[in-house]
């Protein structure tokens, strides 16, 4: 593999027949793809940073406007509800969910059945959000399961989504549906860890606790970084189960429920009298976007300081 | 380092952590520490479990025993929840929809990345770095942000609730992660057979669809499932660019039932069924694949 790799670089620079050959199609086999993406991918990337100067509606052309739309984020009560919503998903739900997530793919490694469990708590990351909203508010209505589960113990029902504790039960579905996406992340990156570091650490008398601080915790560091990462991303996506779980009636979820994607969704054509507030929904996705830049760059900082070459 | 490696694994199989013998001293710690922590793993795994049990159960069953014995088993199969969801509820066109945009989107995508992906994978220079580079910048874009401009661009070219229209989107937004995912697949491939090929005067095109393409059999069917489990859930897109119900794919058909279901009083056996038809094809996937989803989505992620 090596070889063959050197070989094809020296080759090319000489002009090797798999070389030129490779060339003349490179163009070709690139194009359709990069094309689609740049024009439907990345000019809208672009365009949008441009709209959020200006006055948009969708429809006719945008006028300018400068800073306004900024301005106006600044105290909108619904951008900073979707702001404050997302990054309490990002980091809220986050450091339970890392916490979470890391605890289980430790216990699971010495776990018999461990390829059963994980398989089973993977299962709600493949399914449609809004089929778990569905079963969820079921879940935890005022009519529904856990009261009656409730009350078949004798306790009054319990209204658990209360205007104060819905987004807590959103948080909480969060942590439930990505758990076993970050513990099979994880599970991956440790197992890559060669056996004989914690064979050498056993015989030089370690306890399993200064294993795991010297050896597995180092030696996945760098995997949690790109998990952590990931759930950057991530978050900034999570749409549907809370359109589901807390939309009524055609309406949207109130706006202290709103995320991110709600917003862009909620100022433009959702809703039942749809806003087409196209300018100010791109000023708040570019805020977003770049929130979510500035945390991948710091975790990316903060997570390579000592990442290890196995 | 291969030996060395053969020889900790049979040193770790003599002395398995679990056998009590390797740590006399924590041997009667360890276990009941550890006891809290597998409990919590197997309610987690039992409530994962009992949501999908719950679920298909409560869709044979009628609203009045989904509402007063959710736990229970249903007393009579009642078949007609399905019927009525399918006919009544949306969800049969619903479903036609679905199964149409994610067969398009998936094979669209995976036909357009995997040329792609197959140069960017195997050349080594700065221009398909770069261009590699290009294709990743789009994994970190939230949606959000194209959308608008997208909206506008498909409201210009008529393509406003339009199926094809979204399945255009769909490619679209699958691409960076279709091709990051079979650029590495292309280039852990061996180029042996690739150079051979070249030497007997086998063109280029001919190279890749005759040779590389079956070679990446396993890679291409991993994005193929992957991209069609994106776009089976995917709901945000569809919602900006689907208007009627004629159009809904299952979340929208979903989302609108749901909705629906509030005004008119809630038949739970019939929404339940509902939900089975939307998460049901994915679960028969995941039976059938589930070891190549969870490896595929882990080695898009673990570099």
């Amino acid at each position: 593999m090596t070889s063959a790799t050197v070989g094809v670089r020296r080759g090319r620079a000489k002009g090797s027949p798999l070389a030129r050959r490779r060339r003349r199609v490179f163009g070709p086999f690139l194009a359709p793809a990069l094309i689609l993406y740049t024009v439907l991918f990345m000019v809208p990337t672009g365009y949008s940073f441009y709209a959020s100067f200006t006055s948009w509606d969708g429809f006719s052309n945008p006028r300018w406007k400068g800073t306004l739309n900024y301005d106006h984020l600044t105290h909108d009560p619904a951008f900073k509800d979707a702001f404050f919503n997302t990054l309490k998903l990002l980091f809220g739900c986050g450091i339970f969910l890392f916490v979470l997530s890391f605890a289980f793919m430790l216990m699971l490694r010495e776990m018999k059945g461990r390829r059963f469990i994980q398989g089973f708590i993977f299962l709600p990351h493949i399914v449609s959000g809004v089929a778990l909203a569905a079963f969820w508010d079921f879940l935890l209505n005022h009519d529904g399961m856990l009261n009656k589960g409730l009350h078949s113990f004798g306790l009054g029902p319990v209204d658990w989504l209360k205007p104060q504790w819905q987004f807590n039960a959103i948080l909480l579905a969060i942590v439930w549906i990505n758990t076993g996406y970050y513990v099979t992340i994880l599970m991956a990156g440790v197992d890559r860890i060669p056996p004989y570091y914690y064979e050498e650490a056993k015989l030089a008398g370690t306890n399993s606790w200064q294993r795991f601080r010297h050896i597995t915790l180092p030696m996945s560091w760098d995997v949690v970084g790109t998990a952590a990462v990931l759930w950057t991303i991530g978050t900034v996506k999570i749409f549907e189960f809370i359109l589901a779980f807390s939309g009524s009636q055609g309406n949207l979820p109130t706006t202290n429920q709103w995320t991110s994607a709600m917003y862009v969704y909620g100022e433009t054509i959702g809703g039942t009298s749809p806003i087409y507030d196209f300018g100010r929904a791109c000023a708040g996705a570019v805020v977003t976007l770049v929130a979510v830049v500035v945390v991948v760059v710091v975790l990316r900082r903060v997570t390579s300081r000592d990442r290890l070459e196995l | 380092m291969s030996t060395a490696t053969t020889g900790s694994r049979a040193e770790s199989a003599a002395q398995d952590p679990r056998t009590p013998a390797a740590a006399p001293a924590g041997r009667r710690r360890v276990p009941w520490a550890r006891l809290p922590g597998a409990a919590l793993i197997w309610l987690f795994v039992a409530f994962c479990a009992f949501t999908f049990l719950f679920i298909l159960l409560s869709s044979l069953k009628s609203s009045y025993n989904v509402l007063n014995h959710p736990f229970g088993l249903p007393t009579e199969l009642k078949f007609s929840n399905w019927s009525r969801a399918w006919h009544d509820g949306g969800f049969g066109p619903a479903f036609v929809n679905s199964a149409l945009v994610v067969v398009a989107a998936a094979a669209g995508t995976v036909l357009l990345a995997s040329p792609a992906a197959y140069v960017l994978g195997r050349n080594q220079n700065r221009l398909s770095g770069g261009v590699s580079m290009y294709f990743v910048l789009g994994l970190g874009i939230p949606m959000q942000i194209i959308v608008l401009p997208l909206y506008s661009i498909m409201a210009k070219a008529h393509l406003i609730d339009n199926l094809a229209g979204l399945i255009v989107l769909y490619i679209v937004v699958n691409l960076p992660f279709t091709v990051y995912l079979l650029m590495s697949f292309f280039a852990s491939l061996p180029g042996e057979l690739e150079e051979a090929a070249a030497l007997d005067g086998v063109g280029p095109g001919m190279t890749f669809w005759r040779i590389m393409l079956p070679l990446a059999r396993g890679g291409l069917m991993t994005a193929l499932t992957l991209v069609a489990i994106a776009c089976w859930n995917e709901t945000f897109l569809a919602l900006m660019f689907l208007q009627t119900n004629d159009n809904f794919t299952l979340p929208l058909a979903l989302v609108n039932f749901l909705t629906q279901q509030q005004f008119t009083g809630e038949d739970f056996g019939v929404m339940f069924a509902g939900v089975s038809i939307a998460v049901l094809p994915m679960l028969a996937l995941y039976a059938w694949l589930g070891r190549r989803i969870t490896e595929g989505l882990t080695l898009g992620a673990g570099k």
